[in-house]
């Protein structure tokens, strides 16, 4: 009596019997080219008692689809190298041949946690090509979607955070908040991920009553709720113990490395756009802008819950001050700005996101830049990184907070 | 607008600028040749009365007769973004000095400017592609990128890009990128 044999030519790699003389799935990290510059020799050279590991491409704790090479000694990782490129759309290039006004939608899939961060630098720009007077209404509505989406990105960073770090459950809790805040944005939107709220000249459509009810609902409740949901970190000795001064970076390496947002805040420089370089109506809003001196993971997470403190003040205060009127300005359908250049940039829940704009005076844009704080941060893990522990490394990768849809583009 | 850091730039930089210092909104603009990019990069980052400490972007762009690469800025010296361009360089060869040296953090967005426009800046230490796989040979956010010609050899051929329905058949590159005098 044989075995049964299958009818496909190749038997199936986990069948015991099956002897294989090559390894299959198995990633080899050294690329098979030969090095390109210096640094990239060096690091693909090992020393005695050395070896490389992959994490990634698939993997839950790279935050997307991210390969990182770590060498390792031991448990202790020496050095490592990020490869990018996975989830590249290219999406300046689509920008280039799409109009202004479909460019926008091109630009909500960058970050898909905090689409709205990803809107308003690039309309931002395309209005200051056009010289367009945005509507006060529909700046306090931008004010006000934009930080109850920063709210939703933060909660969803702690919940992540505590699952890099192996706890469960905080993101079963924080997923309660976002959920909430995106189901409402939908209302407001249409869609609960990728918005395309902001138009070039104000937003898509007026508050309605649903949204409006239910953020009545959820501001009653959101602080009680926020704050049970950072004890359940704040108030875990494990939790505490093992990020304090994990991944700590002070402020002038910071500053070189060109972070901004709460990573850059965490090492005690004060550098928020919101205040440093004011935008849309933020200089009419009352809000502190939370620091802390230590850099380390502990502290990016605390700026980060301190922020949204600050978040649902300037909520808080949208819905009071919200003026009435439109909330689109009144444009021709094809839009052909002047030739010229403009830079928009914005605070978002990661740091500074920001377009640059060339118009030839065509109606598509001539080149759009697209600059992703995620792309900076990532890179930052190259410095950060080196000394720990593997499972530490994960750690000060989650504190950062990246997003692959951002850095690739 | 701040016509003072206008006239700070002037001042400073006078017969380096090669071009107008251009003022809109809440931008400044300067103009210089890549000969002189890396000491005016270096007192713009050096000098108190400029101290422009934040590298707020570094953008490679093809204007279809040159490359340029521009930074933005941010200092507390001003309510300004500062837009420093650096004009002129051949698009055979474009070259710049690196301001890895300033800001360590350019290092990937140089990366990416030589990735996308094959720009070459002196003194990385790491400019290798980025995003686009090692074999790969050309530079896509060129003005003459077409996917016909030079995708089909990569690893994502076989997708078709809008670009191409732009452009005829039978012309020839110089005839169809796109160019403008910004």
């Amino acid at each position: 009596m044989t075995a049964p044999t299958g009818t496909r030519g190749r038997a199936s790699s986990d069948d015991p019997r099956v002897m294989l003389d090559e390894q299959i799935g198995v990633f080899e990290p050294i690329p098979p080219y030969p090095p390109r510059t210096e640094r990239e020799a060096e690091f693909y050279t090992l020393r005695d008692g050395e070896m490389f590991i992959n994490i990634g491409p698939q993997h839950p704790s790279t935050h997307g689809v991210l390969r990182i090479v770590l060498k390792i000694d031991g448990e202790n990782v020496v050095d490592l190298d990020p490869v990018l490129g996975y989830l590249h759309r290219g999406v300046e290039k689509l920008c280039e041949n799409a109009d202004y006004h479909q460019a926008i939608c091109y630009l909500d899939p960058l970050e898909y946690v905090s689409s709205l961060f990803c809107e308003w630098p690039g309309v931002m720009a395309f209005e200051k090509l056009l010289d367009v007077e945005v509507p006060r209404r529909a700046e306090y509505i931008r004010v006000l979607s934009s930080e109850l989406n920063r709210v939703a990105s933060h909660a969803l960073f702690m919940g992540w955070m505590a699952l890099d770090l192996g706890g469960l459950t905080p993101i079963l809790w924080s997923f309660i908040e976002r959920d909430e805040i995106v189901e409402m944005l939908a209302a407001l939107t249409g869609q609960r991920m990728l918005f395309n709220y902001f138009r070039i000249g104000g937003v898509n459509g007026d508050l309605n009553h649903e949204f409006l009810s239910r953020l009545g609902d959820w501001m009653g409740r959101a602080t009680a709720q926020i704050e049970s949901n950072t004890a359940l970190l704040n108030e875990n000795e494990i939790f505490v113990r093992r990020m304090r001064g994990l991944g700590t970076m002070d402020s002038e390496t910071a500053l070189r490395m060109c972070m901004s947002g709460p990573n850059l805040r965490a090492t005690g420089v004060p550098f928020d756009l919101r205040r440093a370089h004011p935008y849309s109506v933020f200089p009419e809003l009352e809000f502190d802008i939370p620091t802390r001196t230590e850099g380390d993971c502990l502290a990016r997470y605390l700026v980060r819950l301190d922020e949204i403190k600050q978040s649902l003040r300037i909520i808080d205060q949208c819905l009071n001050e919200m003026p009435d009127g439109p909330v689109m300005a009144k444009l021709p359908r094809l839009l052909r700005p002047r030739p010229g250049r403009a830079y928009a940039g914005i605070e978002g829940p990661r740091g500074q996101y920001a377009a640059y704009v060339v118009s030839d005076g065509t109606d598509q844009p001539f080149r759009m830049r697209i600059h992703d704080p995620s792309y900076l941060h990532l890179q930052s893990v190259g410095l950060l990184m080196p000394g720990h522990l593997i499972a530490d490394a994960m750690a000060v990768m989650a504190s950062l907070d990246p997003i692959m849809g951002g850095v690739d583009k | 607008m701040d016509p003072a850091l206008r006239r700070r730039i002037e001042r400073r930089f006078g017969e380096r600028l090669s071009g107008p210092v251009r003022q809109r909104h809440d931008e400044t603009e300067l103009r210089i040749g890549a000969g002189d990019a890396g000491e005016v990069i270096r007192a713009l980052h050096d000098e108190p009365e400029f101290a422009f400490t934040f590298l707020a972007d570094l953008a490679g762009v093809d204007t279809g007769t040159t490359m340029q690469v521009v930074y933005h800025f941010w200092g507390a010296s001003t309510p300004d973004w500062l837009r420093l361009v650096v004009d002129g360089l051949p698009r055979d060869d474009p070259r710049v000095p690196s301001v890895t040296a300033l800001w360590k953090g350019a290092e990937w967005m140089e990366r990416e400017a030589y990735d996308m426009f094959g720009i070459i800046f002196e003194g990385n230490r790491d400019l290798r592609r980025i995003y686009m796989p090692a074999d790969y040979q050309s530079f896509p956010l060129r003005k003459d990128f077409y996917l016909a010609d030079d995708a089909a050899r990569s690893p994502g051929a076989g997708v078709r890009h809008m670009e191409q329905t732009h452009a005829p058949r039978n012309a020839t590159p110089a005839a169809t990128v796109r160019r403008t005098r910004a």
